[in-house]
């Protein structure tokens, strides 16, 4: 297996080939959602709630029904006819069931939730009869505050689960609290971050036509996992699987909001069903921002037990997470997995957490771009904290702490086994390339002179690619592996397909290269199709970093299966007793010869003939045809590593915060396509300064969003962002196909921490520390005025 | 987010569109750029019944000089007012307030009418009317004109003293004298975003280099831009140098009674306001004949 993880070996992966889908997306040729037109088609609007929370005594909607070109009006009550009640509910200790209907028929419980869907013959006249939809409301006291949801007394999101602390999680070591309790100093950091919103450029939506004829059901609908999403949606509909197909077309960004099948998809695909007309819903950027899955809202405390050099001989973590009020993932899930990866690329013991999820009036959570994103800011500026508190460098705190790069393996306190990283190569890399020494020298100058410069060091080790022994140990349903088939077809030409589902990330291309690799083609000749449920194989889809990783290693396994069988067809139809020393390069096979490769007249397209029209000549017992569908399950967890280093200028009259250098050093092991991973990484540093910086949504004390327009909601633009400086120290993970690693979410969690410890850092002169986010300039000069 | 049922005027001249205004009064709305508008129509905080739009009418977007006054006509976009060399010669401030303008895109359609008209209390040309006493000219239903000051014009928050039946054409500024210094100065969370706090300043030196003429506004700080007419006043005559900026800058810090809201506190206006003021009255002084 050398040939295989040995970066100088590949000829199709690890280039950065041109996207093959920018053709047709940066021409204006994509086909997302709207290009489809679907004859007939009705179009369908909803009205939802204007309260946080309130019975809902009766829904008038005779009036809207009589509205022109209104041709059905539905709430709740109709909904529970035609759909089941989804039941969350997993096996899993300290989590508690939640059902959710498809539409709420009781009673309201955020700003946005949807209580009736209007169907007409244009989008316009069915929001003009909505405005004719009479709810008559009981309000109901609400609660938006995730620590006064967990009183005695609050009211309850869900009466019958007799409080709204959904999950509570908790996992210590066996010394923990004697390390703690005989410490010579303990060292207390608080982190919060607010609510925020995947942002999706293009935002949900989703058409649905239901042929009588068949009683098929197929709905095209922007989705990250299509096949789970297929499973999820026969189900709540009482229909077999066999009878609905999704098919996914262009979509413009998921980041994790476009997993779930939401109440409003379900209630569109009801509708069509129920009325045997397409029905199209395309969700407007208000009802995006208000009632489409929020993300994050953690308040984080640590305590880190050290000894007089900042070695950290325990730490604790207690985490708070406002999950909103439903649930389209099991409430742990998210939180979970930042109190079990926490301690990184530290050698940190004895550990303990305590995980607690509450459910509010709010907007029901979901994953988003790094669902752990907080966790390398909670463990780095822990580390900050204690070297400002014990009078050392931060560098030297993450060195004495920091597992050394040759004793990976390793198992995290929460036992979980890190593999295949470097740390501390990443760290020292990072530290020559931004100038540490000299920054310092700057950094002191610069003070005498008022300008308050500070760099932030943000070490990220990223778990990705779950694989099904993580769910299965999490206790979370579902699998980690992914199925993909590549076919080669009579005349020669390829084509592939895997369950996973691209949002923008260019899985055409590099998908064709991991085919091509172990197929030995050119990239070009290999098509891949993605997103139908009828044509692509039951995967797991796109999630968790996992489309490089399971996505591309598993159809490199299928691909190199195809491989071996056309070369043992290739071995007889040249009289050879063995492929063993053959090869195929561009599509034509080659024969071995001591270290010289030379050409055969014998090519793919002549095998695959042989293979399907000519079959006779085939090797004895041997299939016809040419193709292969392989099942891959990844190692459980796949880690990935990247040190980042954000260097900024704080202007402490106003607050604001300038970005002045971003260097990042980055192991995601060998990679499909370089500029496609460079894309990733910008994006997700990006993702994460923005919602450092920017983003939040708030919820007024009464629980009505106020962020429901993007005048509000504020997110980075591209004037905003610095420059960012990408360098590698990749190094291969070994038990992956071509030695493969996830990637897309790391960067946002380096950059949460790294602008967060930079500002903390150019602040130091005056004690002020980051503790919330938005880093916003108010905030910034509310603290610098309590400090001075 | 599509807007309630509305009927479309294409207006092709100012007598068309007050005919249009007056047949159907409250119900009727004008649309230039439609940058405000459209928006709050498809919230459907607006539903106006019937929208004229007055883009079809020629000569209503002109920027000349008369004199000394500088005339730009209400469909004057704002990126045309920030390239146009006549504005950079004769009113600078204007031509460098227009260019900080939501994004490109937001200036190739708003108009300086429109913005005007709206009153947004975060908007640069409401505040750069009240700092440099514009004169608003209106076209009336029976055909006549009137005039009103920028001061008067700007009411409160989206609010201005434009009646259903009018029609905002053109704004005259006062060219700034030469060797007028000025600066605009603002302070968003974004490039692009309405401002938080911003500032105009114009400074005009005598012979022996004291202050002859201080205009000095402040957005943001109340519901309507804020002329600082005392402080204006007190500086005749002052040298001005570091401290004197310091003093000003103090003056300005207690002005108005800024609010509360999601990305600012009313102490942190004061504070912007504080910097701001010294920012722009020192390139100001810089500008002016003696810097």
């Amino acid at each position: 297996m050398s040939r295989v993880n040995d970066s100088n070996n590949f000829l199709s992966i690890g280039k950065s080939l041109p996207r093959k889908e920018d053709r047709r997306l940066l021409t204006g040729q994509g086909r997302y959602l709207d290009d489809i037109q679907v004859a007939g088609e009705l179009h369908a609007c909803f009205v939802r709630s204007p309260y946080q929370h309130a019975l809902i005594l009766a829904i008038d909607t005779e009036a809207a029904e009589a509205a022109p070109e209104v041709v059905a009006v539905v709430t709740g009550k109709d909904l529970a006819e035609w759909t089941t009640t989804h039941r969350m509910a997993p096996p899993i200790d300290g989590l508690l069931p939640i059902e959710m209907t498809a539409l709420p028929a009781d009673k309201v419980r955020f700003h946005g939730d949807p209580v009736a869907c209007i169907v007409a013959t244009d989008r316009y006249l069915a929001e003009d009869a909505s405005e004719l939809v009479e709810v008559d409301y009981e309000p109901l006291d609400p609660v938006c505050d995730m620590f006064k949801a967990m009183e005695d007394g609050a009211p309850l999101i869900e009466k019958d689960m007799g409080t709204n602390l959904i999950s509570h999680q908790t996992f210590e070591t066996g010394n923990i609290l004697h390390v703690m309790e005989s410490a010579g100093r303990v060292v207390e950091s608080t982190f919060s971050t607010p609510r925020q919103t995947p942002l999706p450029i293009e935002t949900r939506g989703c058409i649905a036509e239901w042929d009588e004829g068949t009683q098929h059901l197929t709905v095209h609908v922007g989705n990250q996992a299509p096949h789970p999403y297929r499973s999820a949606l026969a189900g709540r509909l009482k229909l077999k699987e066999t009878q609905v197909t999704v098919i996914v077309p262009d979509v413009g960004g998921g980041f994790g909001q476009k997993i779930a099948l939401y109440r409003e998809e379900l209630t569109i695909a009801a509708l069509a069903r129920h009325l045997k007309r397409p029905v199209r819903w395309r969700e407007d950027r208000m009802e995006n921002l208000l009632a489409a899955s929020h993300a994050r809202e953690d308040f984080v405390r640590t305590r880190a037990a050290v000894d007089a050099n900042g070695r950290i001989t325990g730490l604790t973590l207690e985490l708070v997470e406002d999950f909103g009020a439903y649930c389209f993932f099991p409430a742990n899930y998210l939180a979970r997995v930042v109190a079990v990866i926490l301690t990184g690329p530290y050698d940190i013991g004895e550990y303990a957490f305590d995980v607690k999820v509450v459910l509010t009036n709010k907007c029901g959570n979901g994953p988003m771009r790094a669902p752990m994103a907080i966790t390398s800011w909670v463990m780095e500026g822990t580390i900050d904290n204690i070297a400002r508190e014990l009078g050392l460098d931060p560098v030297q705190v993450r060195r004495l702490n920091m597992v050394a790069d040759d004793a990976y393996p390793h198992v995290m306190a929460t036992g979980e086994t890190m593999e295949d990283i470097n740390p501390g190569a990443a760290l020292e890399r990072g530290l020559e390339a931004i100038g540490y020494a000299d920054f310092r020298r700057r950094q002191e100058a610069d003070r005498e002179h008022g300008i308050y410069r500070g760099l932030g060091i943000c070490s990220v080790v990223e778990s990705t690619t779950y694989g099904s022994k993580f769910y299965k140990a999490a206790g979370i349903p579902g699998s980690g592996h992914e199925c993909a088939w590549v076919k080669v077809d009579p005349s020669g030409t390829i084509r592939a397909s895997a369950g996973v589902m691209a949002t923008g990330q260019g899985y055409e291309t590099s998908f064709s290269q991991a085919v091509a690799e172990g197929l030995g083609v050119n990239p070009q000749d290999v098509d891949i199709k993605l997103g139908n449920t009828d044509i692509a194989p039951y995967g797991m889809g796109s999630r968790g970093a996992r489309g490089g990783t399971a996505g591309g290693g598993t159809l490199y396994l299928a691909a190199t299966g195809v491989r071996e069988k056309a070369l043992a067809i290739a071995a007889k139809l040249l009289g050879l007793n063995t492929a063993y020393q053959l090869t195929m390069r561009d599509g034509r096979v080659c024969r071995l010869i001591d270290d010289d490769i030379q050409e055969t007249d014998l090519t793919l397209a002549d095998i695959a003939r042989t293979a399907y029209l000519d079959p006779t000549r085939l090797p004895d017992g041997m299939e016809p045809g040419l193709e292969v569908t392989r099942a891959y399950d990844p190692p459980p967890m796949t880690y990935s590593n990247s040190c980042h280093f954000c260097e900024v200028v704080v202007d402490v009259p106003t607050g604001a915060v300038e970005i002045s250098r971003y260097v990042v050093v980055e192991n995601c092991g060998n990679v499909l396509n370089p500029q496609i991973v460079e894309g990733q990484q910008l994006g997700a540093i990006v993702m994460g300064l923005s919602g450092s910086l920017f983003e939040q949504v708030v919820y007024d004390e009464s629980g009505y969003n106020q962020t429901g327009l993007l005048a509000d909601y504020l997110v980075a633009t591209a004037s905003d962002m610095p420059n960012i400086e990408i360098l590698s120290v990749a190094t291969p993970n070994r038990r992956t196909p071509i030695g493969l690693k996830g990637m897309a979410e790391g960067g946002v969690m380096g950059s949460i921490g790294a602008i967060s410890n930079a500002v903390s850092d150019a602040l130091s002169p005056f004690g002020a520390v980051v503790e919330n986010h938005p880093i916003s300039p108010s905030r910034l000069r509310l603290m610098l005025r309590e400090k001075t | 987010m599509k807007p309630a049922p509305f009927t479309y005027h294409d207006a092709q001249s100012l007598e068309e569109a007050l005919a249009l205004l007056a047949e159907h009064g409250d119900e009727a709305k004008l649309i230039a750029g439609g940058q405000s508008l459209v928006a709050m129509m498809n919230l459907r905080l607006a539903q106006p019944g019937h929208l004229i739009d007055i883009n079809g009418i020629a000569g209503l977007d002109g920027i000349e000089r008369d004199g000394e006054s500088l005339l730009i006509g209400a469909l004057a976009c704002h990126a045309d007012i920030a390239g146009s060399d006549l504005v950079r010669e004769a009113c600078p401030i204007l031509a460098d307030a227009a260019g900080h303008i939501g994004q490109y895109a937001i200036r190739q359609r708003g108009t300086i009418g429109g913005s005007l008209s709206h009153a947004d209390p975060a908007a640069e040309w409401p505040l750069m009317a009240i700092l440099m006493d514009a004169k608003i000219e209106i076209a009336q239903p029976s055909g006549d004109r009137r005039t009103v000051e920028g001061a008067d014009f700007i009411q409160s928050i989206y609010t201005t003293d434009l009646g259903p039946d009018e029609v905002l054409t053109r704004v005259r500024f006062p060219c700034v004298e030469r060797d007028e210094g000025w600066a605009f100065k603002s302070f968003a969370r974004r490039r692009g975003d309405y401002f938080i706090v911003a500032v105009g300043a114009t400074l005009a030196l005598d012979g022996a280099g004291r202050v002859s003429r201080l205009r000095l506004a402040l957005g943001g700080m109340e519901v309507t831009a804020i002329r600082l007419v005392e402080i204006e006043q007190e500086a005749i005559g002052n040298t001005p140098d570091g401290d004197w900026i310091e003093h000003i800058a103090a003056a300005a810090r207690g002005a108005g009674e800024p609010a509360d809201d999601q990305h600012a506190d009313a102490e942190y206006r004061r504070e912007l306001a504080c910097v701001l003021v010294t920012d722009a009255l020192a390139e100001a002084l810089n500008r002016s004949g003696r810097g």
